[in-house]
């Protein structure tokens, strides 16, 4: 194994690939270390969603990025990742939520995105087979550069351009201790071996509190058990992501004609369970069968698991930690680190190569959690 | 395609029915499934694969494969080599378009049991009548409409022990379990629900929850449970050739179901790879119903199975080739023939050593692998066990695994024989009940019996890779404390 790295990323999920990647353009040599295989933990379990449409100025922006990095990464990375760009159509059930919905719809247009309100009778031009009634709808968010990618395509496709570019990837390397002088980081102890580096970067998904313990930093983040279920095949009928904030129901169809999708599991869990629920099972398929009736003669194949890493805010923790340099957090996606690690990647890559990042994120650092200065992002699904 | 005379069955049809498929009539006998009347009618093509639209046949026979999977009365999806069919069905092979059909409504129903049992094959129902028989609550689910599991197509007569009904016709031997299992339900002591698929695990503790739905009648059950016995069998191996997904590739398995249990011929002139008893008797199950077999070839460079089932094949004028395998089957939609070839000490074809076989039909029987996909989901401790067949559920000498309350028997514990099986479901039976109403002298005798002789049926030569198979999994158990 390496002894030494100008910076070592612990976790193989999309964010540490991506950011491997991104350090390499800079010259900066990365070491990723892994504890399973890459995209085992939240990446490769995903709803694969990418989505602009938020309620916080911090996530659209993220999102607007990498959408604009997404469109090219296959050219620029020279493998496919799966990229469709069907849009997001997010149901308004009241006039409470309308109110919300022309806010994040004013906020994001002036971010220069192209999002529209549709009226309910409009709905089933996007997507056919939703019962508007059934869905108590009253109208729709719409943007058409939203979409999915293939998280396990995207991971892989950073990683080996990554790898091309002389990082390192350690997969089925658990990390074991963080070593500080108590200011900044020193080495990273593996079951593998031990690594000299000034830089740690904390992207362990569920699993960063437990890494940031190692170095003694407390992260207020907490892994929430979530649930997916994906149906058999059926021909292509919408390319859409339908959700809900009020229902908490996501769901798409994928390339291959499967329905996959989420919704918040009936039973909160956090800790480290990975059972699926029968109450998921049956939650998940009544809500989508009232949101698409025809879809009650059709098959579920699988349920699994998977882990939200949830902030207070639900908005990522990016950035050095004040108090011991070299500590840098990526990590605290509240579900949505799959959709902004193409921008993330690129800002951090910026930050550790000591460069102005191209978007503000002092706003995203750990100690606002401390100061008590953050406001929720309310567009959270699943 | 129906075979009319048979040395050993006989086939009373049920009333003639007749049903659309693809807009054309076709023929049918109640009592028939959608597919195996549909391979009557000379209709081999049932489905086309997603990506490449590659042309599926008939290959299981018993739910697992998919590659029957068709539109029924416009629902999308329906397993039809499991599903009856009915008198003016609609069946279109265009599985994919959106469900047409009205949905009539489900229902949900809770049941707590002592003791569940996962599959009713000869495995599960002798655990159902064990269990049973000693006053507990059983609850015995199988997917399969009709109970018996694989027996149901067994045509020839058992070996081992007199008292283990050697001698005996796997297909009496179901008959038999059955009634046994019938008139304990008669009595209130089992419930059966078959055309149910248990689909989940989803928790453990003092008792066991887990998920099952019938998809005919949209019932969808929560069932809790204080034992659960999971004997769910095993499936057919696939080999990896060209040409292995056209139609009139079949497993042997689903031969000897479209034969012995709907008396339909898969096709005219067979290859059948692999010459372990499954092979050879298929093979000859295949004479028996007028089907001509080309040849038996088998990888290995002996015969596997019992000499007894190759002398009556090589009687009938059936070569039998060893160190020869198939290189390659051919056929525009359906097999037309195939490339068999010698095979090295290193498992390479030897090259010139091609033969080119006429045949309609290419059967496998290469070996199964355990189904123990619910044991795996509850989390029992597993290990990977070649001479058991793939991963299988580490248990003891009583069935139990490593998760408390949870056993194993029959096929999906390793794959072995009925005949082994019957005794692994009584022995896992009576485990799980003394579980719950304790151990007396009575039960121990019954116990030490059902080992003894479940080990003197592992004896002999023919028996030596079960034997080593449980050796690893017992030393295994012992080792975790199990």
């Amino acid at each position: 194994m390496i002894e030494k790295a100008d910076v070592v990323i612990v976790g193989g999920g999309v964010n540490g690939c991506a950011l491997a990647y991104e350090l390499s353009l800079k010259g900066i040599k990365a070491v990723v270390v892994e504890r399973k295989h890459l995209a085992s933990g939240a990446t490769g379990r995903c709803g694969a969603g990418i989505r602009q449409q938020w309620s916080s100025r911090e996530n659209a922006a993220l999102a607007i990025e990498s959408v604009r990095i997404f469109e090219r990464l296959e050219e620029e990375l020279g493998s496919s990742i799966g990229l469709r760009q069907g849009g997001y159509l997010i149901a308004i059930h009241d006039e409470k939520d309308m109110e919300q919905a022309e806010k994040n719809v004013e906020m994001q247009r002036s971010l220069g995105l192209d999002v529209s309100i549709l009226e309910a009778d409009e709905i089933n031009d996007i997507v056919p087979i939703l019962d508007i009634e059934g869905m108590k709808a009253i109208g729709a968010t719409f943007c058409p550069t939203d979409g999915h990618a293939d998280p396990f395509k995207t991971t892989y496709a950073y990683a080996n351009a990554a790898m091309r570019n002389g990082a390192e990837i350690y997969r089925f390397t658990e990390v074991q201790d963080i070593v500080t002088d108590g200011e900044e980081i020193k080495a990273v102890r593996t079951n593998r071996g031990t690594i000299k580096t000034g830089v740690v970067v904390n992207a362990a998904g569920a699993w960063s509190k437990k890494i940031a313990e190692m170095a003694g930093i407390e992260l207020p983040n907490v892994p929430y058990k979530k649930e997916i279920i994906v149906t058999e095949r059926m021909t292509r009928i919408f390319d859409a992501m339908v959700i809900s904030f009020r229902d908490g129901i996501y769901f798409s169809q994928q390339d291959e004609g499967q329905i996959l999708g989420g919704i918040p599991p009936p039973e909160t869990v956090t800790g480290y369970k990975t059972e699926p629920t029968l109450s998921f099972l049956e939650h998940m398929s009544s809500t989508l069968t009232r949101y698409a009736p025809v879809l009650k003669h059709i098959n579920v194949l699988r349920q699994w698991t998977g882990f939200y890493d949830v902030t207070p805010d639900a908005l990522p923790i990016l950035g050095e930690v004040k108090g011991l340099k070299g500590f840098i957090q990526c990590n605290g996606f509240s579900g949505h680190g799959f959709m902004l690690s193409p921008m993330v990647a690129k800002l951090l890559a910026q930050l550790i190569a000591g460069e102005k990042t191209s978007l503000p994120i002092g706003r995203l650092n750990l100690e606002r959690f401390e100061k008590m200065d953050f406001e929720k992002e309310k567009s959270v699904v699943g | 395609m129906r075979i009319d005379i048979h040395p050993i069955l006989q086939f009373d049809r049920e009333r003639e029915i007749s049903f659309l498929y693809n807009g054309n009539k076709i023929k049918a006998f109640e009592g028939e499934t959608i597919a195996s009347a549909l391979h009557a009618a000379g209709i081999k093509v049932l489905s086309h694969s997603i990506k490449l639209n590659r042309p599926r046949g008939f290959f299981c026979g018993i739910g697992k494969c998919s590659s029957c999977l068709m539109r029924v009365n416009g629902v999308p999806n329906v397993r039809t080599c499991i599903t009856p069919v009915e008198d003016g069905m609609v069946v279109e092979s265009d599985v994919q378009q959106l469900p047409s059909a009205e949905f009539p409504g489900s229902n949900k129903e809770d049941i707590s049991v002592d003791i569940l049992v996962v599959g009713a094959g000869p495995a599960g129902i002798s655990a159902a009548i064990e269990a049973g028989k000693r006053g507990v609550s059983v609850l015995l689910v199988d997917e399969n409409p009709m109970l018996g599991g694989q027996l149901i197509k067994q045509t020839h007569k058992f070996f081992g022990s007199r008292k283990e009904r050697a001698g005996t016709r796997g297909i009496k031997i179901a008959e038999e379990l059955e009634e046994q299992v019938r008139e304990l339900e008669k009595n209130g002591k089992v419930k059966i629900l078959p055309g149910t698929s248990v689909f989940g695990y989803y928790g453990g503790g003092s008792s066991h929850m887990l998920g099952a739905a019938n998809k005919m009648s949209n019932v969808m059950y929560h069932i809790n449970a204080k034992k659960v016995i999971f004997a769910c069998g095993a499936q057919e191996n696939m080999l990896s050739f060209p040409g292995n997904d056209l139609p009139g590739v079949y497993g042997a398995g689903g031969v000897q179901t479209l034969m012995n249990v709907y008396g339909i011929k898969p096709g005219k002139r067979v290859l059948m790879i692999g010459a372990g008893n499954v092979g050879l008797i298929v093979s000859y199950q295949l004479l028996q119903a007028g089907v001509e077999v080309d040849r038996v070839v088998e990888a290995m460079p002996r015969i596997g199975g019992y000499s007894v089932h190759a002398a009556k094949l090589r009687r009938n004028g059936v070569p039998i080739y060893t160190s020869h395998s198939v290189k390659e089957v051919y056929g525009k939609d359906r097999v037309e023939g195939a490339i068999v070839a010698k095979l090295d000490e290193n498992w390479n074809f030897v090259e010139g050593s091609e033969e080119d076989v006429k045949c309609d039909t290419v059967c496998l029987a290469v070996g199964l692998t355990p189904s123990a996909r619910l044991l795996f989901q509850a989390g029992v401790k597993r290990d990977y066990i070649p001479e058991a067949g793939g991963y299988v559920a580490i248990h003891n000498m009583e069935m139990e695994t490593s998760v408390k309350g949870i056993y194993v028997a029959g096929d999906s514990s390793g794959i072995e024989e009925a005949s082994t099986a019957m005794l692994e479901g009584k022995i896992a039976g009576l485990s799980a009940s003394i579980s719950l109403t304790g151990r007396d002298s009575s039960t121990t005798a019954k116990m030490e019996e059902y080992i003894k002789t479940l080990e003197e049926m592992r004896r002999g030569p023919f028996g030596s890779k079960a034997r080593e198979a449980k050796r690893k999994i017992l030393e295994e158990a012992s080792n975790e404390g199990i």
